[in-house]
């Protein structure tokens, strides 16, 4: 198997990852390490089938584009999965949010920054909420925010019915297209012109950096942790876990919505469909990662490498003619494989800690 | 007397005796004519049958998200047997079933051999299923199969369409399953508590391949009943079931921890959502508010249950 370097590596942020824990497995059993070979494998094979997957303007730049929405949607649902939480309304906690945007540009005329801030503070709100009803109720994670995708469901649809009539707004706040189409090669000093990396691709980056302190190095992000791990013993411990799972949920609302503004950017248009295929990555991203649906733990390092895999079998197969649903039918298998493989893995692992102690 | 009057089943029974007067009183008692009320029964069946299948997995603590999408892929698999194939509609219908079972079976065997959350299996088997039913026809529509079972789909018996009968038969016997039945008992006792179940002779694996199993037959049923009832199919079946099945058992009290179910509840709870459905399309309201109406109910349904619980001295 063919293990070198993929020649363009596709936008992996850096970030920082907490480390499950004290498991002391040996460095192949890492499931990061796995990922980035398969990714590797994959671009070498796709690059090697058809030589357009290394075209820098047509594929690899709206490569790293796509990447960037669906690394902030997965880690969206990552801050609730530290908790052992879902967040079933994701895409649709995006959509309300990027109404919000859509209006302020359109009818306050806002600049694009102003405009984005509105909708992320939308989106915290509506987290929050949800966050508010599973703390003070104690009631399923999923069944709340389940019903709440029902509910936002049918008022983001009646929402832009009452404000533009259709379905998506006409406005387009000046930078926004250069958000869309530009890469840093178009911005020179002199002779020096930068990569050709998207505009988006930076702003998903230090989403990914921020959750990544945040989890390793902030109280905040480790009392969330803790509350995720055991509840009881974080209440004892003097963390007011009610408060916690409220910033949990309020955080994953605000990366939600950060998502649908990329989203919005690449697309060109703020419109209601935004969010109505985030779901289904959102949970891919962080489980192919390695975080345990259980809480207590998260790794934004292996989400982003999720993201990146899936995103590069999508576009690889895109571009080898594949329809969208023949596409859905690998990306399962993926799934399943890189689970079972990952679960197997563990179990040699163990195995072998156990036999040589 | 008073222990029948606090359930969540008696509840939503007198709530959706009184929705349903309302909305005949509303309606001018249009929805008390032949032609409607047939029609309102009719296409309560599958949302009773999409019910049960998550109910069955709920039962034992997990959750079945390719139940839609499973449904769709029966449904168009049993199109293609019969206008491809031409195979007769009886040997269609045992092999929608068959599909169905089998899948779900796939599903348990998977959850219980990787030992991954059953959620997550379920979501990649979804994936995949959404690939396969695309795989049998593409984005073409089946019809103008077996007029026998298109038929049977229209039937009535004294003004009750047959349909509607075989979901109400479907429902019984996942009752008397869990209520008299030994391995429906195990499901139930593992449930509530897999390390007890275990201590007392249950097995774990089995339990989890058999709900899930159970889980993978209802939807071949709900498969059969779209068959005969819609009178094509095409791969969009299945698409907008994933939510229903969940609210259904979630109005209806099921519990998603595992351990306790309620068939009465999950039946009662498609006829509340149905009603909402029906009024919708009575009084031409936007679709959208349908959904937002259901979330709300979902919302109330489990924060009146968890108000209930409360002023009862804890969860019962």
């Amino acid at each position: 198997m063919k293990t070198e370097t993929a020649p363009e590596a596709p936008a992996v942020p850096p970030a920082a990852e907490p480390r499950p824990p004290a498991r002391a497995l040996p460095v192949w059993a890492n499931p990061r390490l796995g990922l980035l070979i398969v990714i590797a494998v994959l671009v070498v094979l796709f690059s090697s089938l058809t030589p357009a997957f290394l075209d820098p303007r047509l594929t690899l730049a709206p490569l790293q584009a796509d990447i960037s929405v669906y690394v902030v949607v997965g880690l969206a649902q990552l801050a609730v999965l530290s908790l052992g939480h879902m967040n079933m309304a994701v895409g649709r906690m995006a959509a309300l949010s990027t109404f919000a945007m859509g209006l302020a540009y359109d009818r306050l005329g806002v600049p694009l920054l102003v405009g984005l801030l509105v909708g992320l503070a939308v989106g915290a709100g509506i987290g929050a909420l949800a966050g508010l009803l599973i703390a003070k109720t104690g009631v399923n994670s999923f069944v709340v925010t389940l019903a709440l995708d029902f509910g936002l469901l049918g008022l983001v649809t009646i929402l832009y019915t009452w404000a533009t009539g259709g379905v998506s707004f006409a406005v387009q706040p000046s930078g926004l297209s250069a958000l869309r189409f530009d890469t840093f090669a178009d911005y020179c000093m002199g002779e020096v012109c930068g990569p050709r990396i998207p505009l988006v691709v930076p702003i998903a980056v230090a989403a990914a950096l921020g959750v990544g302190l945040l989890f390793r190095h902030a109280r905040l992000g480790r009392e969330i942790l803790m509350t995720g791990s055991n509840t009881v013993a974080a209440e004892l411990s003097g963390i007011p876990t009610h408060r916690r799972v409220v910033a949990a949920h309020a955080l994953s609302g605000l990366l939600a919505a950060l998502a649908g503004f990329l989203l919005a950017a690449n697309n060109g248009a703020f419109s209601a469909n935004i969010g109505e295929s985030f779901l289904l990555p959102s949970f891919l991203a962080p489980v192919l990662g390695g975080t345990l649906l259980a809480g207590g733990a998260v790794s934004v390092l292996g989400t982003a490498l999720g993201a990146t895999l899936t995103q590069v079998i999508y576009k690889g197969l895109n571009l080898l003619q594949f329809s969208l649903e023949e596409l859905k039918l690998y990306i399962g298998l993926v799934l399943l494989a890189a689970l079972s493989l990952d679960r197997l893995r563990a179990v040699l692992a163990e195995r072998r800690a156990v036999s040589s102690s | 007397m008073r222990s029948v009057i606090r359930t969540n089943e008696f509840t939503l029974a007198v709530i959706a005796a009184l929705g349903f007067a309302a909305l005949a009183v509303a309606t001018d008692f249009n929805l008390l004519t032949a032609g409607t009320l047939d029609a309102f029964l009719r296409f309560l069946a599958l949302p009773i049958v999409i019910g049960l299948a998550q109910m069955v997995v709920l039962a034992v603590g997990q959750m079945n998200l390719s139940v839609g999408v499973l449904t769709g892929f029966c449904a168009v698999a049993s199109g293609w047997l019969m206008v491809d194939a031409g195979l007769p509609a009886p040997v269609a219908v045992l092999a929608a079933l068959a599909l169905g079972a089998v899948v779900g079976l796939v599903n348990g065997l998977l959850v219980i051999f990787t030992r991954i959350n059953g959620f997550i299996v379920t979501l990649a088997t979804m994936t995949i299923l959404e690939g396969l039913r695309y795989g049998v026809n593409g984005t073409g529509t089946y019809q103008g199969y077996s007029p026998g079972l298109r038929e049977f789909g229209q039937a009535s018996v004294a003004g009750v369409p047959v349909v509607f009968l075989l979901a109400v038969v479907i429902a019984v016997a996942v009752a008397l399953f869990f209520r008299r039945t030994v391995p429906g008992r195990h499901l139930l006792a593992f449930g509530g508590n897999p390390f007890a179940a275990r201590l007392s002779g249950i097995s774990n694996d089995r339990a989890l391949v058999l709900a899930h199993t159970l889980s993978g037959l209802l939807a071949g049923f709900a498969a059969v009943i779209v068959v005969a009832a819609f009178g094509s199919v095409n791969a969009s079946i299945g698409d907008d079931l994933l939510l229903p099945s969940f609210a259904a058992p979630i109005i209806g009290g099921v519990a998603l921890a595992g351990g306790m179910i309620s068939v009465t509840g999950t039946v009662l709870a498609a006829f509340l959502v149905r009603l909402v459905d029906v009024s919708q399309s009575q009084f031409d309201i936007n679709r959208r508010w349908v959904d937002l109406i259901i979330g709300a109910v979902v919302l109330g349904a489990v924060l009146l249950g968890q108000f209930r619980d409360k002023l009862s001295g804890g969860p019962r």
